[in-house]
């Protein structure tokens, strides 16, 4: 892709993704579809995200449990389980789900509708495709990712106690006292800020790559496959930057 | 009156029309033929204001739209009624909601008015069964009828846009659709019917333009088209057995 391309796409990205935003606060506001897309990323997802968190909880406590008993310090698995869940894993394995299940699906849908004819449709019929596609997609991100992202850090604490208490044969009672003890102010806001910032990125990226779906089938497929590995790859990133601008600010020392 | 002042276009560097000039009645049947590719579409999404030329103008009713915002493009969208290539139907929606789209968003009727409306033009094409299935649940034949429906639901336009409307249908269905585009602009308005198919553009319009390369290889009627000498033309002619007159 020539720098010029690359520049203008980028532009027309930012320019999306800030009318979208700019769409939630703005009339008309089509509140069906959103709770149409709400029902669609939040109540579709809750399987899939509880399988993964629970399985990562579990998988987390147990590593834990194996390197700590060598040192003598199994009953810290509570304590860094948790603090690992709330303030880094839990957001962004429930964004990583986000993006498989509900951003590949935005981006294979809106491609398929321009491609479909349907967007050109829906602006023929005197409807902004922003409004009417864009901002009930983000909207329903900034709602239901952080609310999976609550329900996914609970399951994976859930995964941590069983190991810790069934197979680590810890105490359950101090499991759960030192979560309690880690469920600081601090702690929370560092998890909880991002769910928001992924929900945004996920389904402006998605919906972005989308929209602009040219060429048929492969067309297609590569709008879906750019959109879930953009996305990806800016969860990643934007997460590290976060953690390092939230430490700093919650006034963690590191 | 829409008229292609000099109008060029062209997707990255693939160059789709060349310096275009054409101008076209509100009340003229016109079939727009050519082979897969050619720019057909492009056409009638230029028409709409759906993407901007390159170079040159569009004009409607003497109004230049080529400048336009979306917003005030919406007046000149609402002159036309438009099927794209396939229907495009939304494919989320029943019947029902894909006719009541623009009922729900632009009038305050209510639940039995819009239900009641629906049922009307429904009928009105033929296919007042289908009001409760999905799309996918329809054959290409009502497909196709949805769509018009649909795209009659605010009224009637000026002018009627339909993109390849029979591609894809068997004889008697293609036949059907051509009788209702007869039917609909009985009364004087006209349409513009992009096809690659002659037969069918022989049945409904009475002027005929045929793109290639990116210009116009032939502008006249019937006659002319069937006598031209383009041996790009006469490939598309001669795949017809043209049987007599249509379905008018
Ligand atoms: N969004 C797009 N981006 C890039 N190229 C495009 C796009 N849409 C169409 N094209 C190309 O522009 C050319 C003209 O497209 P158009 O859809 O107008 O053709 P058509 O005459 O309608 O063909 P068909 O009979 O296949 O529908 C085609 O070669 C197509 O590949
Ligand atoms: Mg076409």
């Amino acid at each position: 892709m020539d720098i010029k391309g690359l520049l203008s796409d980028l532009q027309d990205f930012y320019a999306l993704s800030f009318r979208g935003l700019l769409g939630i606060v703005r009339r008309p506001f089509y509140f069906k579809d959103a709770m149409i897309q709400m029902d669609y990323a939040g109540a579709g997802s809750l399987v899939i995200v509880f399988i993964v968190d629970l399985f990562v909880g579990m998988a987390l406590s147990l590593q834990l449990s194996a390197e700590l008993s060598s040192l003598g310090m199994k009953m810290y698995i509570g304590m860094i389980v948790g603090i690992s869940v709330v303030r880094e894993l839990g957001p962004v394995v429930t964004a990583l789900v986000f993006t498989g299940r509900v951003g590949a699906g935005m981006a294979s849908e809106l491609g398929s509708m321009v491609l479909g004819h349907q967007v050109d449709t829906i602006r023929v019929f005197g409807f902004d495709p922003v409004k009417k596609l864009v901002v009930p997609r983000i909207v329903s991100s900034l709602i239901m990712l952080p609310a999976l992202t609550v329900i996914g850090v609970a399951v994976s604490l859930l995964g941590g106690y069983y190991i810790a208490v069934f197979v680590s044969h810890q105490s359950g009672t101090f499991y759960w006292s030192s979560i309690r003890n880690i469920l600081t102010m601090e702690n929370v806001l560092a998890g909880a800020i991002k769910p928001f910032i992924f929900g945004y990125l996920i389904s402006s990226i998605c919906c972005y790559m989308g929209l602009s779906t040219k060429g048929g089938a492969v067309g297609l497929r590569q709008s879906t496959t750019m959109a879930v590995v953009m996305s990806i790859v800016m969860i990643i990133i934007s997460d590290f930057l976060l953690t390092r601008v939230l430490l700093y600010v919650l006034g963690f020392s590191v | 009156m829409i008229v292609f002042d000099g109008v060029s276009f062209s997707y990255g560097s693939r160059s789709v029309l060349r310096g275009v000039h054409l101008s076209v009645g509100f009340h003229e049947r016109v079939a727009v033929l050519g082979g897969s590719g050619e720019g057909k579409t492009t056409i009638l999404r230029l028409i709409l204001g759906l993407i901007k030329p390159d170079e040159g103008r569009v004009l409607i009713e003497g109004d230049d739209i080529t400048g336009k915002s979306e917003e005030g493009l919406r007046d000149v969208r609402m002159k036309f009624s438009i099927v794209f290539q396939e229907g495009a139907l939304f494919d989320s929606l029943d019947v029902k909601e894909n006719v009541a789209y623009c009922l729900r968003e632009y009038t305050s009727m209510s639940e039995e008015e819009i239900d009641a409306r629906v049922r009307e033009i429904l009928g009105s094409v033929g296919v007042e069964q289908a009001i409760h299935l999905m799309p996918e649940e329809l054959s290409g034949g009502m497909h196709r009828r949805v769509s018009i429906a649909r795209s009659l639901a605010l009224g009637t336009p000026k002018m009627f846009l339909y993109d390849e409307p029979t591609t894809g249908l068997d004889p008697v269905n293609a036949d059907n659709i051509c009788r209702l585009i007869s039917d609909l602009s009985k009364d004087g308005r006209g349409f513009i019917m992009v096809t690659h198919k002659v037969s069918d553009a022989l049945k409904v319009a009475d002027r005929f333009i045929f793109l290639k390369d990116g210009s116009l290889l032939f502008d006249g009627d019937s006659r002319g088209l069937l006598h031209t000498d383009a041996p790009e033309i006469r490939m598309f002619v001669e795949e017809i057995n043209y049987q007599g007159p249509g379905c008018r």
